[in-house]
């Protein structure tokens, strides 16, 4: 018979939606037994969205799941582990106060024959793999790729038959990452199957032997690795703009306006960089290479080792974020929901709580003029609501994320920082946030800005800066580089 | 028509302990027609306090989402001191010294709580609980344990005398007094900037913050008050029984709470208002005079406290945002 | 060699009893107290005052390492030892008696478990209306006033000694430590309250029952408390209201103060052990040191604020840090 038409895992027409996105749009892609089966694409693209879908997390909207010659049709994450299928995820799914014992067989603790036969076909699980951690060490005392190797032992435990990583090598040191090489390749001998996602591409020319490539909810192409160049790859993620979706950029660019010198913290190494008047600032780097960590220490929310920050040619300090509000700075985070609103106040009260000490005479605030602002920044952002006294939480992502605009706009900041401005917003919420962008540079303001989506950011600014763990790794202008380029930098 | 009734399911939701109140009252007030003589009524506006000052306070602590268990010590210790302080000060300046030291044991608190960096209500909790604790084993050391009257002081005493048993025509000197505070407040609370940043933070911390508040002084802020209101209340509370011992303030610190959660301010922090805190302290005043009257022992009101407290969290949980 | 010094004290303040316990035995060679204080009979005192409290912490432990709290044990308790008393002066024999009582107990924790578990409220605040509500309860079946029991066999409970010399509540509380330590560390119940603990949402994907678990959690709370209520009622012979009124704070304070954490998963029975014992040890040091009882309470405050403090300050360090 032949080997290759026999698939561990089938994927049919799998579609999924949330609110107002859709996140997987008629997925299929077929996995081989005893292969590496890469997955690639940006943040977004539906990868992990998918991987939550097999392994039980999320229910699929449409589509067919065909996993070992059987339909699947609904699936917990327990039932997916016992029918085989494993996955490890970027945030390892351990108990950091429990031994790596018991969390190889967590929730097993039975069936196994208690403390002392846990531990012991734990440890032969780990010989197997060839791993010398002890048993009986606490999971939060490992180190990354040490809790990798218990994943992965977890993984082994269900007798699994597909293993998905995703993004394991993110937290792992090179000489990590080889061990974790002879391991796939270990496992792929012994017939199991693994599905690998990673932003790296070196590792999926290394590792893997088919690769699909996702944008935006869809497959774009699966291939086997060898008839792909990095340069395919990397079009292909990246994929052509769709015209008329972003407003023509902005020029407007004057001179300096602030100067970041030296800025370090735990995460963050030697961060230099210059922001003009008038200019729109994109931050590239993948989730975790210390994008909203640079803003957020600018802004005066995180503790800082050190930096020397110039606003306008003279030096100022900026400690917190009441600070950074006096010198004119302003933050729309990237969680709006835990960071930036305060979900059951109204509209209003989200909107002028920014400039609510500009309002204040003698203590004593002013409430007509805060009804004044609230107004005037609903007309002017048209923020669909019903009314100022209206609770924000029930406004739509986008009404919302302009509500935190507006707050900052009725300042008149000279720097306004956006963190990821549009995630979970329409495609026409996104339009209108690009064209109040151009705005507010022209009347010269400069933005910084910060976003997963790639197209968004080469579209809307002047100029890019790419980060890749921690440091600042390559300065682009969008109107002449290329995507491919910036995103060669981003990785790393 | 429809929209109308459903706004009446909303509010009966929203309020479903304060509406049990009132129709447990009503009930009362059908059996029992004593119950809303004015002699009776007379005799509640007596014996309300100092229930109403703490219950002010501890609005603004909830509100800002924290708790503060740490009002018992406070009141037992204002009490002792300030009648300690007639006789060497006068009656004036005992009293602003207590109200003085309500503040500094709030603002002491709200700086413990901060410096700790204690952002949860089960930290908070425990804190103001040791807090508590010293504050009235300092009141036991200072008094060794011994019941101290007024009636003893050499020097006048009018002021406490007025607002233990004073009336102006019907109504209580305290009452008068505790209006007016609470009007300040309420003014405090809705028109001002440190106000309102009370709300903010109780409402998101992390947001109020990134928006330029200073929360840790909002923080001590709401301690601080809760302090301040916890000396007034000890004050009226002398001023009612005549005398002051080490551990008076036991049990006012639920009782407080449950005021405020009755009242329908959320425990989750941001949303709530005094005076809702005072129709809180009213209902549960009349409840309690309500199953006095209704022959029920003062154990169980302390059992049906208990009671609506736990059915008042439980459902202020359930509520949407 | 620093690396050793700094894993020592990595070991050292996980352990922050055994560091308390060793300040306290440091006070303790002060000339004028350390003939009194090591004698044996002053320690066995010592455990036998304890037990009441380590018997309470037992099962507090169990709910706090499944990321509960309780703090409703001083109200069980004074309730277990009321019903216990009531029921035998009307007649029942004891051992229905304290059934009876202890099925309260897990009534208890049953409604605690369905508030906090189930319906995911605060447990803090609400176990502290809970306990609020059981005093209520109690005072209203003793009158607030102490109930003593009319029959003498109860008493022989809990006073006596094993051998002449070992008190039985003594016996009794390292009968239930073994039990604990045994059902925390050897079944796969124990061990899911670990993992629900420490992960809630790992151990839900796990496929661990995470709701019935830690709702079995509370009503263990529960039932011990109770346990320990008849176990005191029986040592004083009465069941009063004023008991436990303090219990449930000063448990909670003892088993952080061991290192089982309230963000839940860590800690264990060794850990409440020493937890409770290093309360019980100060406020021994401080009475054959003969301070009043006043200063007690003050430094008993201090102790609490310090060390919940000293948990949040850790933890704000690393949140902050640079």
């Amino acid at each position: 018979m032949d080997k290759a038409a026999e698939y561990i895992l089938e994927v049919k027409d799998v579609c999924k939606y949330f609110p107002g996105v859709t996140a997987l749009d008629h997925v299929s892609m077929s996995i081989p037994y005893g292969v590496v089966y890469g997955i690639v694409g940006e943040n977004g693209a539906g990868k992990s969205t998918l991987m939550k879908i097999l392994s039980g997390v999320y229910e699929k909207d449409a589509g067919t799941v065909i996993f070992n010659g059987e339909t699947v049709e609904k699936t917990t994450p327990i039932q997916a582990l016992r029918r085989g299928l494993s996955i490890i995820y970027q945030e390892f799914n351990l108990v950091n106060t429990m031994t790596v014992g018991e969390n190889i067989f967590l929730g097993r603790f039975h069936e196994n024959g208690g403390m002392r036969g846990t531990h012991k076909k734990a440890r032969e699980l780990l010989d197997s793999i060839g791993s010398t951690i002890s048993t009986y060490s606490m999971v939060g005392d490992l180190s990354a790729s040490e809790m990798q190797m218990v994943e992965i032992t977890k993984a082994l435990s269900f007798d699994s038959k597909l293993i998905i990583m995703d993004e394991p090598s993110s937290s792992l040191t090179s000489e990590e990452l080889k061990k974790l090489g002879e391991i796939i390749n270990q496992l792929r001998s012994k017939g199991i199957s693994i599905i690998y996602i990673s932003h790296k591409l070196d590792e999926i020319f290394e590792y893997c032997d088919i690769v699909t490539i996702m944008r935006d909810g869809h497959v774009i192409d699966t291939k086997p690795v060898g008839e792909l160049t990095r340069a395919d790859m990397i079009a292909k993620m990246v994929g052509r703009t769709i015209e008329n979706e972003y407003p023509p950029r902005a020029h407007f660019v004057g001179e300096p306006l602030l100067e970041v010198r030296n800025l370090n913290t735990h995460k963050l190494h030697d961060i230099n960089f210059t922001l003009h008047k008038g200019e729109i600032l994109g931050l590239v780097g993948l989730v975790g290479a210390g994008r909203t960590e640079i803003i957020r220490a600018l802004y005066g929310a995180d503790k800082v080792r050190g930096h020397q920050i110039t606003l306008g040619g003279k030096p100022v300090k900026i400690r917190n974020p009441k600070q950074a509000k006096n010198a004119g700075m302003a933050l729309v985070p990237e969680d709006r929901k835990r960071e930036g609103l305060i979900l059951p106040f109204s509209v209003e009260s989200n909107i002028t709580m920014a400039s609510l000490d500009r309002l204040t005479h003698m203590g004593i605030l002013n409430r007509s003029a805060e009804k004044d602002i609230a107004q005037r920044q609903i007309d002017a952002l048209a923020v669909k609501t019903p009314s100022a006294a209206t609770k924000v939480v029930s406004l739509s992502g986008g009404n919302q994320q302009k509500c935190i605009v507006g707050r900052w706009l009725e300042l008149g900041p000279k720097i306004l920082i956006l963190d990821e401005p549009t995630r979970g917003i329409d495609v026409g919420a996104k339009y209108e946030i690009y064209v109040l962008m151009n705005k507010i540079v022209e009347e010269g303001g400069a933005i910084i800005m910060i976003s997963s989506e790639l197209p968004e950011v080469l579209n809307m600014s002047n100029r890019v800066l790419t980060i890749c763990d921690g440091r600042i790794t390559g300065e682009f202008e969008p109107e002449h580089a290329t995507a491919e380029e910036i995103m060669d930098k981003a990785i790393g | 028509m429809k929209t109308k009734s459903s706004a009446a399911a909303t509010f009966l939701k929203q309020n479903l302990v304060l509406c049990g109140i009132v129709v447990l009252i009503m009930v009362t007030a059908i059996l029992q027609p004593k119950f809303l003589g004015a002699a009776n009524l007379t005799n509640v506006m007596r014996q309300l306090w100092p229930l109403p000052f703490i219950a002010l306070g501890m609005t603004f602590v909830i509100i800002g989402g924290f708790i503060d268990l740490s009002v018992v010590g406070m009141i037992s210790l204002v009490a002792v001191v300030t009648v300690s302080l007639i006789d060497p000060l006068g009656q004036v300046g005992a009293i602003l010294v207590g109200i003085l030291l309500g503040a500094l044991l709030g603002y002491i608190t709200g700086t413990v709580l901060t410096t700790c960096g204690a952002m949860t209500q089960a930290e908070v909790l425990f804190i103001t609980y040791g807090m508590s604790s010293v504050y009235m084993a300092i009141g036991l050391i200072f008094t060794n344990a011994e019941t101290l009257r007024i009636a003893r002081c050499t020097k006048p005493i009018t002021i406490f005398n007025a607002l233990g048993s004073g009336t102006v025509g019907i109504i209580p000197v305290v009452l008068i007094v505790f209006v007016v505070l609470l009007v300040i407040m309420h003014l405090f609370h809705t028109k001002t900037l440190a106000g309102r940043a009370i709300s903010l933070m109780g409402g998101n911390k992390d947001a109020a913050y990134l928006c330029g508040f200073n929360v840790k002084r909002s923080m001590r802020m709401v301690y601080t008050i809760s302090g301040v209101m916890s000396a007034l209340g000890a004050i009226s509370l002398v001023s009612r029984v005549t005398t002051a011992t080490a551990s008076c303030g036991t049990g006012y610190e639920t009782n407080a709470i449950l005021c405020v959660v009755v009242g329908g301010t959320t425990l989750k922090g941001g949303k709530g208002s005094v005076l809702r805190t005072m129709l809180g302290v009213v209902l549960i005043t009349l409840l309690g005079n309500c199953m006095n009257m209704l022959g029920l022992s003062t154990y169980m009101q302390t059992v049906m406290r208990g009671a609506v407290l736990v059915v008042a969290i439980w459902l202020d949980n359930r509520k949407e945002l | 060699m620093k690396t050793a010094l700094s894993k020592i004290w990595k070991v050292i303040s996980k352990q922050k009893a055994v560091l308390a316990i060793l300040a306290l035995l440091l006070l303790m060679l002060m000339p004028q107290t350390r003939a009194m204080f090591y004698s044996s009979s002053n320690w066995m005192e010592m455990l036998r005052s304890a037990a009441i409290l380590e018997i309470v912490a037992f099962g507090v432990t169990v709910a706090v390492i499944c990321g509960g709290c309780d703090l409703s044990v001083g109200g069980t308790l004074c309730l277990g030892g009321i019903v216990t008393v009531l029921l035998i002066n009307a007649g029942w024999p004891i051992w229905l008696a304290t059934l009876v009582a202890l099925a309260c107990g897990a009534l208890v924790g049953f409604v605690n478990g369905f508030l906090v578990v189930h319906q995911k409220t605060e447990p803090f605040i609400i176990t502290l209306g809970m306990g609020m509500l059981l005093k209520g309860v109690c005072q209203q079946l003793t009158n607030a006033h102490p109930l003593t029991s009319t029959v003498p066999a109860f008493m022989k409970i809990s006073n006596g000694k094993l051998f002449g010399s070992i008190p039985l509540l003594v016996v009794y509380m390292i009968v239930l430590f073994v039990l604990f330590f045994c059902l925390l560390r050897f079944t796969s119940f124990g061990r899911n309250c670990y993992a629900i603990g420490g992960n809630y949402e790992v151990a839900k994907y796990s496929g661990i029952k995470v709701v019935p678990i830690k709702w079995t959690a509370f009503i263990i709370s529960g039932v011990t408390a109770t346990l320990a209520g008849v176990l005191l009622s029986s040592r004083m012979n009465t069941g009063n209201s004023v008991y436990g009124d303090t219990t449930g704070m000063m448990v909670n304070c003892g088993v952080v103060i061991g290192g089982t954490s309230f963000a839940g998963g860590q800690g264990g029975m060794l850990e409440s052990f020493l937890g409770i014992f290093v309360i019980q040890l100060l406020s021994n040091c401080m009475n054959t040191m003969k301070v009043d009882g006043f200063w007690q309470k003050l430094v008993e405050g201090l102790l609490i604020v310090a060390i919940i403090g000293a948990d949040c300050y850790s933890r704000k360090r690393k949140r902050e840090r640079v």
